[in-house]
């Protein structure tokens, strides 16, 4: 346990961090996509465009905030921030790297014995911001968004937690150092199928929680203008905007530290550099950048779904496979271990 | 001690919240707030499982399906059409009954057991004792409470479903309906 102090600079130097690196992956996604897409992007503010975040973030600080005078005001303020606090909130429980690693302190922000739980329970209040804002705006277009993110993120909510069923039965704990320094996929082969299909169902599901395509329905500017956002402007359309982009790394991250390893580095290197494989943070940040290259890559390629494509994909499939999985991992592990 | 008292005091104002709010979506927020606290006497506690279990369940689920709804149906101010005489039969069950809460509670010859060592039987709220008592000692309430939520789950979705024969595929009906499955309508 790290003295109170250190716990809070920890916290603040992780907020900031986060917020940074939102400002550049805005920058990074539309410089890949635009890759992707055979043109440019963003790159005549500075190298490479890397001033782009900093003009876009002057941008929405200077621009006029419009409060709809139709709007629930106290409700349209609140759930912005209720988006941010609780998106930067779910990343503390994250554990960066083994214990004392980071210059003698612990490279997270809590360690929970149920710290699994923690994420699982602070993320699913975030959602309150989308689908209050989208309510608050007092217009059509924001309620028909909300509608569907709280529909879709209950549907999605559910192959989530089957898929991290898998991963808990196998750990036989909710902290997530101990899942970490087990590593699932060690304990024996017979653990693989399901480990794959849960962790295959698991991403899937992440997607959707964060509201990414080909999940966006929440937002589909084809169709409903921008969704929840469509009345928000300046400050407050950024601060969605930065729990979004949180979210996706706190996915990321979430995903790693359950079934990639989290913190730990590949321990083939350890002949050439000892102790590499404890590093702390790096491995994280490699991992967690693999997912979020996989959440631009999969918007650059696939088209959004429907509404009813969605709803049978999550109720039909997505719920029945993770429960098979669920269901495996247990008759594995009664039966075969 | 300091700080449960704030924590019930916040919690008694969301309660309240929750039946003198006239706009429904406001009310239903207050009673989020309510059990979001309710969650925090639990870390307190230093039940952190029972903690998590609160947020997600009523929170994340339980709230989030309310609040569609209220959503859904687009419900507004509640015009207030309930007669004034009923209103004051109302407040005055309730003081009653919240009067005799007090009573029952000041009269009990138990005392509280200290939070300290709530805390200590608790073992940090490790989900392992909660396990042991839920699928050992009251495996047979447990499985009743399944059955009956279970049971009322396919008594929602009777209550839904419609009386009339399937009509035949091509009909105009049919289309209708199936149109009405994909919720595109």
């Amino acid at each position: 346990m790290d003295p109170l102090g250190v716990t809070f600079l920890k916290a603040l130097a992780l907020c900031t961090v986060l917020l940074g690196a939102f400002a550049y992956m805005t920058l990074i996604e539309r410089r890949l996509l635009g890759r992707m897409q055979h043109r440019y992007g963003p790159n005549r503010l500075g190298p490479f465009g890397l001033l782009q975040p900093i003009a876009d973030a002057i941008k929405s600080v200077f621009k006029e905030d419009i409060v709809v005078s139709a709007a629930d005001r106290f409700v349209y303020v609140l759930a912005p921030m209720i988006s941010i606090t609780f998106a930067l909130a779910a990343f503390g429980a994250i554990p960066g790297g083994p214990a004392g690693s980071l210059f003698g302190f612990d490279p997270w922000i809590v360690d929970l014995d149920i710290g699994l739980l923690y994420v699982l329970a602070v993320t699913s209040i975030g959602v309150y911001g989308i689908f209050l804002g989208g309510w608050a705006s007092n217009s059509k277009y924001p309620l028909l968004g909300s509608l569907r993110s709280s529909a879709q993120i209950i549907s999605y909510e559910l192959g989530l937690g089957l898929s991290v069923l898998s991963v808990i039965m196998i750990a036989g704990t909710l902290n997530l150092r101990a899942i970490v320094e087990l590593n699932v996929w060690s304990v024996s082969p017979w653990l693989w199928p399901p480990l794959a299909v849960a962790f295959g169902a698991f991403v899937i599901s992440a997607i959707a929680e964060v509201n990414r395509t080909p999940f966006d329905l929440p937002e589909a500017e084809q169709e409903i203008v921008a969704g929840y956002l469509t009345e928000y402007s300046s400050i407050k359309w950024a601060l969605y905007q930065m729990a979004e982009y949180v979210n996706m790394m706190t996915a990321s991250a979430f995903i790693s530290t359950l079934f990639l390893g989290g913190y730990k580095g590949p321990t083939v290197l350890e002949p050439w550099i000892p102790g590499i494989s404890d590093w702390p943070i790096v491995w994280l940040v490699a991992k967690m950048a693999l997912f979020m290259f996989l959440f631009i890559w999969l918007r650059a390629t696939l088209p959004r779904l429907r509404y009813d494509q969605l709803m049978r994909f999550g109720w039909v499939y997505l719920f029945e496979v993770a429960l098979a999985a669920a269901l495996v991992t247990g008759a594995v592990i009664a039966f075969v271990l | 001690m300091i700080t449960f008292a704030v924590l019930a005091v916040v919690m008694v104002v969301g309660a309240l919240g929750v039946v003198l709010l006239r706009q429904p979506v406001h009310a239903a927020l207050s009673l989020v707030g309510t059990l979001l606290t309710l969650a925090v006497v639990f870390v307190t506690l230093q039940a952190h499982f029972l903690a998590a279990i609160q947020v997600i369940v009523y929170g994340g689920a339980i709230m989030v399906l309310f609040l569609f709804v209220i959503m859904l149906l687009n419900l507004k101010e509640e015009a207030t059409k309930t007669r004034a005489a009923y209103r004051w039969v109302a407040y005055g069950v309730g003081v009653i009954a919240a009067a005799a809460i007090a009573v029952g509670a000041l009269l009990d010859p138990r005392q509280a057991p200290d939070a300290l060592a709530v805390s200590e039987a608790l073992r940090g709220g490790s989900p392992e004792l909660i396990a042991e008592v839920l699928f050992g000692e009251f495996m047979l309430a447990f499985q009743l409470v399944g059955v009956l939520l279970l049971t009322g789950m396919v008594g929602a979705v009777a209550l839904v479903q419609r009386h009339n024969e399937p009509p035949r595929p091509g009909t105009p009906l049919a289309d209708a309906s199936r149109r009405d499955a994909r919720g595109t309508r």
